[in-house]
């Protein structure tokens, strides 16, 4: 199978911690993998060391047919991978629009791409001037999704975008993140099982910093017995 | 706006303290005396600020507290000082520096000879260090025999403080020699410069290849580190012929535009010197932040040591442009206008009906330059994309590195632009203050202290809190004269200047105790 | 001195040793080197071609001097390790530690010069003060952490050495020239008892590691180091931090403030410089170069020092500072845990290695 991502039995070390201890994913070209698995199983280690965030110590991760572990985050980052991290990381100094801006890769990236962001989050277009700060958790959720598609990413990690939202925006941004899966391929880390089974087309759990299982969410949704055993009752 | 009241409410009040206390300053003294006071205030302000705020912005974005700071301020003034007193040192310097560093122009490109090249496996461990025991011994030959004028500090008749006396006298031309090599032919003397630096690059290439292993490397583009080495060579042979005249310009040349150049050469040095710093010593160490802090430490211990042997221990004084310097016809003048007319070291002005002594370069100059630099900065944080990393670094690295933003350059990019504006500080400084091996250390305590005071990342924070600092340091420092009446006490209280720096360290404790995050920092 | 092995083949011993023995066992290296120096003054002047009996009347002669060097020393020692404690057990990255020892000094020399107390009266009172400054930055530490603890100790410590330089105090402290003529107590006068003062120091320094020793692995002070590794874990567990720290922060100031107290007895002059920022440097260069945390560590850095500052400034007069300045950074950069740091690294892994292959064998 030609894939997009390959990561292949990655270990990855924090401190003297042993976070990761052998991470398989394939994610093909388009289309949603989920990401899941109990708190601290090491899924958003998984995503951070995918962008060398976290190096792993061991292991293969394959991007667009190029190894990429070991190289510096900027570098992979740059290849075009979109990072959308858990507690969304937006930058309270900057306004929104400067929040946008910053992701740029090349001149002009924010004009070509405004259209689809505001086409997405048309709230985010009368907020541009406003301070990082003063937005409301979904509103922050939207701008570090927009963040991630100013350039042309090819694959985004998106991690936990469903945490501490009210279930309407958690509708908005599932038909945004089903939206955008049709031009870039899309690593999601999502607790919420409904909202993963909903958006994936295939999985992979991730136990005590192993994945353990991988498939199509179509199998996983009717296996009751996994479900319980691996994320708990959902 | 009530909320925005409450909200603020510990900021407001220490503000009105403040404020309290400056009016209560206004009322215990004539106000002529105050507008001198407030007008000495805002000029230490400034040259605090100035070494402030590239500190705050180091320790905002890498969390970097850089203790060597005060120390870079001082190299600075006296790097400085040899440009402005003595061209011909600075010329005598220029050309072997191109031509040394020309060698390390082309560092990409042996980088990645060297990986072409395959040697028997002893031969990568032993052979760098043979070129570097050949290079150093043929660089101490011809470096040993170049042109270079110079002073000693053991020696009273060549010592700065004689040196500087003579600037000031104009009997400086005279004293100055002409650049010749000795001993050796020029041509041998540049081009043993020239091979040096060559070798040098080189076995430092072959270090960095027997720590890398094997391995190969992308075929590096050939035309700039090729354009930059012809440039440099060109450079440093051509400085070398025009040196005598070139000095003679420099002297000749009005000292206003001299002091520019020196600040120019000072700022430029203290970049490249940080950019250097954070390259060599700072960033393997980014992981062990205490171990950073004793490094930084250490640094500013060695630099001051460095400074002594160099500049010699005692202080020396470095005479102000002539733009600051007029004492003739129409002097002091009794205007802005009449000083820009006759260049008048003072400006006597009426207030209250007594007349003010303001200093034009002490008081006014350094506090433009401040004010220059403050919104400088203020607009490269606000409106430049370097900015904005730095503003968006401040919060979260790791998430700029996650964009693609190659953050560890811009570490470098900032840290030289933080020991840059100290240097300039220091530049600016010296004529106000002088030259001395401790001005380094009382003006990092004034920075710590100013930072304490306003948060100790935030930019307006640094820019407060160095005004404050200035501010009472200058007015305790006047009723050490005067006296102050305290209530109960018959006598008033003149407080010896060594208290002055107590009462802004104490005002600091007191900040932080009430507000532990300063007046402007963030709660975290 | 190190500390020592408590791990593998204690239960192998047989128990009917008795109390002294098995203490021997386990501090051999530590009772080696303290009857070594114990015995070098009469060594020395062996050496020398001195008798043992000049010795104890006190004649001058380079083992005098050694002796003199060694009181210093050990002074050092007790200032390191002191810091040591605030700084690498409890954590806390405090840049006024200079003023713990300099306030022993100064109320010392001031209380024997100017109130004429005797000896034991003034012992006390700078007990009583380093308990007071303890408190001092126990009233800040809860409300400023990191650097801006960093800040507000260096101020305390900043304003006390300005106090001390002021004009307006120099009748008490001598200002910039320092205490001088403070009268000796005959029972321990550096010079016509500088063996008994010697054998006073010498006894200090090894109680005083003795009982830091025995702090550093009490109950309490285990909560400290696991507080300093990662204090929301202790805080989780449900001790308050802020106790321990206080404690720490109390036997450091109290034990500087000895030193300090040994240091004006032992001095001609008390030099203003023991209050400055540069003293909290020695400090942190001594505890660096033996390694922070270590205890035993700042103990031998205070001695590589000193000895490492008079022989460099002996041998390069002026160029002396700049060398201990690169050394210093070469230390940071390459031996960041210090001598006795890197050593213990190297024996507990060693350690564990023999603990490995002991499990494995009986596994197997």
């Amino acid at each position: 199978m030609n894939n997009l991502l390959e990561v292949q039995d990655i270990h990855t070390f924090i401190g003297q911690f042993h976070i990761l201890e052998g991470v398989t994913v394939g994610a093909p070209e388009g289309g949603i993998v989920a990401l899941l698995g109990r708190n601290g199983a090491g899924k958003t280690t998984t995503l951070k060391s995918i962008l060398g965030l976290t190096p792993p110590s061991q292991g293969r991760v394959v991007f667009d047919g190029q190894e990429i572990q070991g190289r510096a985050s900027y570098d992979i980052a740059s290849l075009g991978i979109g990072y959308v991290p858990e507690h969304r990381a937006i930058f309270r100094d900057l306004s929104v629009g400067e929040n946008l801006k910053i992701a740029e890769r090349r001149r002009g990236d924010l004009e070509r791409k405004e259209e689809l962001i505001f086409g997405l989050f048309p709230d985010l277009k009368r907020l541009i001037k406003l301070p990082g700060t003063s937005l409301s958790g979904g509103q922050q959720q939207m701008l570090a999704v927009a963040r991630a598609l100013v350039p042309d990413n090819r694959l985004l990690l998106i991690d936990e975008p469903s945490e501490g939202l009210a279930p309407v925006i958690i509708e908005s941004m599932m038909e945004a993140i089903r939206q955008l899966s049709g031009d870039s391929t899309i690593l999601l880390v999502e607790q919420n099982f409904i909202v993963a089974s909903r958006l994936a087309e295939r999985y992979v759990i991730i136990e005590e910093g192993r994945s353990v299982k991988a498939g199509l969410m179509a199998d996983l949704v009717d296996d009751h017995e996994t479900i319980q055993r691996y994320l708990g009752a959902a | 706006m009530i909320d925005v009241l409450r909200k603020n409410r510990v900021q407001l009040i220490t503000l009105i303290a403040l404020g309290l206390f400056f009016l209560f300053a206004s009322q215990g003294m004539s106000s002529k005396d105050w507008v001198v006071t407030m007008l000495r205030g805002l000029a230490v302000g400034a040259i605090t600020f100035l070494v402030a705020s590239g500190f705050s912005i180091i320790l905002g974005l890498m969390d970097v507290l850089n203790l060597a700071h005060g120390a870079l301020f001082m190299v600075g003034a006296y790097l400085g000082w040899s440009v402005y007193v003595r061209p011909d040192t600075f010329m005598d310097l220029l050309t072997p520096l191109a031509l040394v560093g020309a060698g390390f122009a082309l560092s990409p490109l042996w980088d990645y000879w060297l990986t072409q090249l395959s040697l028997r496996p002893a031969l990568p461990r032993t052979w760098p260090w043979v070129g570097l025991a050949l290079s150093l011994a043929l660089l101490g030959f011809t470096l040993a025999r170049a042109p270079m004028a110079a002073w000693n500090p053991e020696a009273y008749a060549e010592s700065p403080i004689v040196w500087t006396q003579a600037f000031e006298q104009g009997k400086l031309a005279a004293m100055i020699q002409p650049a010749t090599f000795d001993g050796i032919p020029p041509w041998a003397g540049l081009a043993g410069m020239i091979a040096g630096g060559l070798l040098l690059a080189i076995s430092l290439a072959g270090f960095r290849r027997a720590r890398r292993g094997e391995g190969t490397l992308a075929p590096p583009s050939w035309g700039r580190p090729l354009a930059i080495f012809v440039l440099l060579l060109i450079a440093g042979v051509g400085l070398y012929l025009v040196n005598d005249p070139l000095t003679a310009f420099l002297l000749g040349l009005n000292t206003t535009w001299l002091f520019l150049i020196a600040a120019l050469v000072a700022t430029l040095a203290g970049a490249g010197l940080g950019a250097l710093m954070e390259m060599t010593l700072i960033r393997p160490l980014y992981e062990r932040a205490i171990y950073q802090i004793m490094l930084t430490f250490g640094l500013a211990f060695i630099i001051t040591e460095m400074v002594r042997s160099t500049w010699g221990r005692s202080g020396f004084t470095m005479p102000k442009p002539s733009l600051f310097a007029g004492t003739g016809e129409g002097c002091p003048a009794t205007s802005l206008g009449g000083w820009l007319q006759n260049h008048c070291a003072i400006i006597m002005v009426e207030i209250g009906g007594e007349t003010a002594r303001i200093r034009t370069y002490n008081e006014i100059f350094v506090t433009l330059v401040g004010l220059v630099v403050l919104i400088g900065v203020w607009l490269l944080l606000q409106r430049t994309r370097l900015g904005m990393i730095i503003r968006a670094g401040v919060q979260d690295g790791e998430m700029v590195e996650a964009l693609g933003i190659n953050v560890r350059r811009v570490f470098t990019l900032v840290f030289a632009l933080g020991v840059g504006l100290a240097a300039l500080g220091g530049v600016i400084a010296a004529p106000a203050t002088g030259l001395s091996i401790s001005m380094g250390a009382s003006v990092l305590l004034a920075a710590l202290i100013a930072l304490a005071i306003g948060g100790l990342t935030s930019y307006p924070g640094a820019a407060a809190g160095a005004m404050l600092v200035g501010l009472i340091q200058q007015f305790i420092i006047k009723y050490g004269s005067i006296g102050i009446q305290l209530p109960f006490m018959a006598e008033p209280f003149k407080p010896s200047p060594t208290v002055a720096p107590a009462t802004t360290v104490l005002l600091m404790v007191v900040i932080l105790l009430i507000m532990p995050q300063g007046l402007f920092g963030r709660k975290e | 001195m190190t500390t020592p092995s408590r791990s593998d083949g204690r239960a192998v011993r047989p128990e009917k040793r008795s109390f002294i023995a098995r203490w021997l066992a386990d501090n051999g290296l530590l009772t080696a080197i303290v009857l070594a120096l114990a015995l070098l003054p009469f060594a020395l002047a062996l050496i020398n071609g001195q008798s043992i009996a000049s010795l104890v009347v006190n004649e001058s002669g380079s083992a005098k001097f050694i002796q003199g060097l060694l009181i210093e020393v050990y002074i050092l020692a007790v200032f390191a390790i002191s810091y040591d404690l605030v700084l690498g057990v409890a954590g806390l990255l405090s840049f006024g530690h200079a003023m713990f020892f300099a306030v022993g000094a100064y109320l010392t020399g001031i209380l024997l010069k100017n109130f004429g107390w005797p000896l034991w009266m003034t012992l006390l009172a700078v007990i009583g003060a380093g308990v007071l400054q303890a408190l001092l930055f126990g009233v800040v530490l809860p409300r400023v952490q990191g650097i801006t603890f960093a800040l507000v100790t260096l101020g305390f410590a900043a304003v006390f050495d300005i106090m001390i330089k002021s004009r307006e105090l120099a009748a008490w402290t001598g200002a910039d020239v320092g205490l001088q003529g403070i009268p000796r107590p005959d029972l321990l006068n550096p010079n016509t008892q500088r063996l008994r003062f010697y054998f006073v120091a010498l006894a200090f320094a090894v109680a005083v590691y003795l009982f830091y020793r025995r702090f550093v692995n009490s109950p309490t002070g285990r909560v400290c180091v696991a507080s300093r590794e990662n204090p929301d874990r202790a805080k989780m567990l449900g001790y308050n931090i802020f106790y321990f720290q206080l404690a720490a922060l109390t036997i450091a100031s109290i034990t500087a403030a000895l030193a300090g107290m040994l240091n004006a007895l032992y001095k001609p002059i008390v030099s203003p410089e023991i209050a400055s920022l540069g003293f909290t440097v020695d400090g942190l260069l001594m505890v660096l170069i033996g390694g922070i945390g270590t205890l035993s560590g700042a103990m031998v850095g205070a001695g590589v020092f000193r000895l490492m500052d008079f022989y460099f400034a002996k041998w390069f007069g002026e160029n002396a500072s700049f060398l201990i300045g690169v050394i210093y950074v070469a230390i940071v950069l390459f031996l960041p845990y210090g001598i006795v740091g890197t050593w213990q690294r190297r024996s507990i892994s060693r350690r564990k290695g023999w603990r490995r292959l002991l499990w494995f064998t009986r596994e197997s």
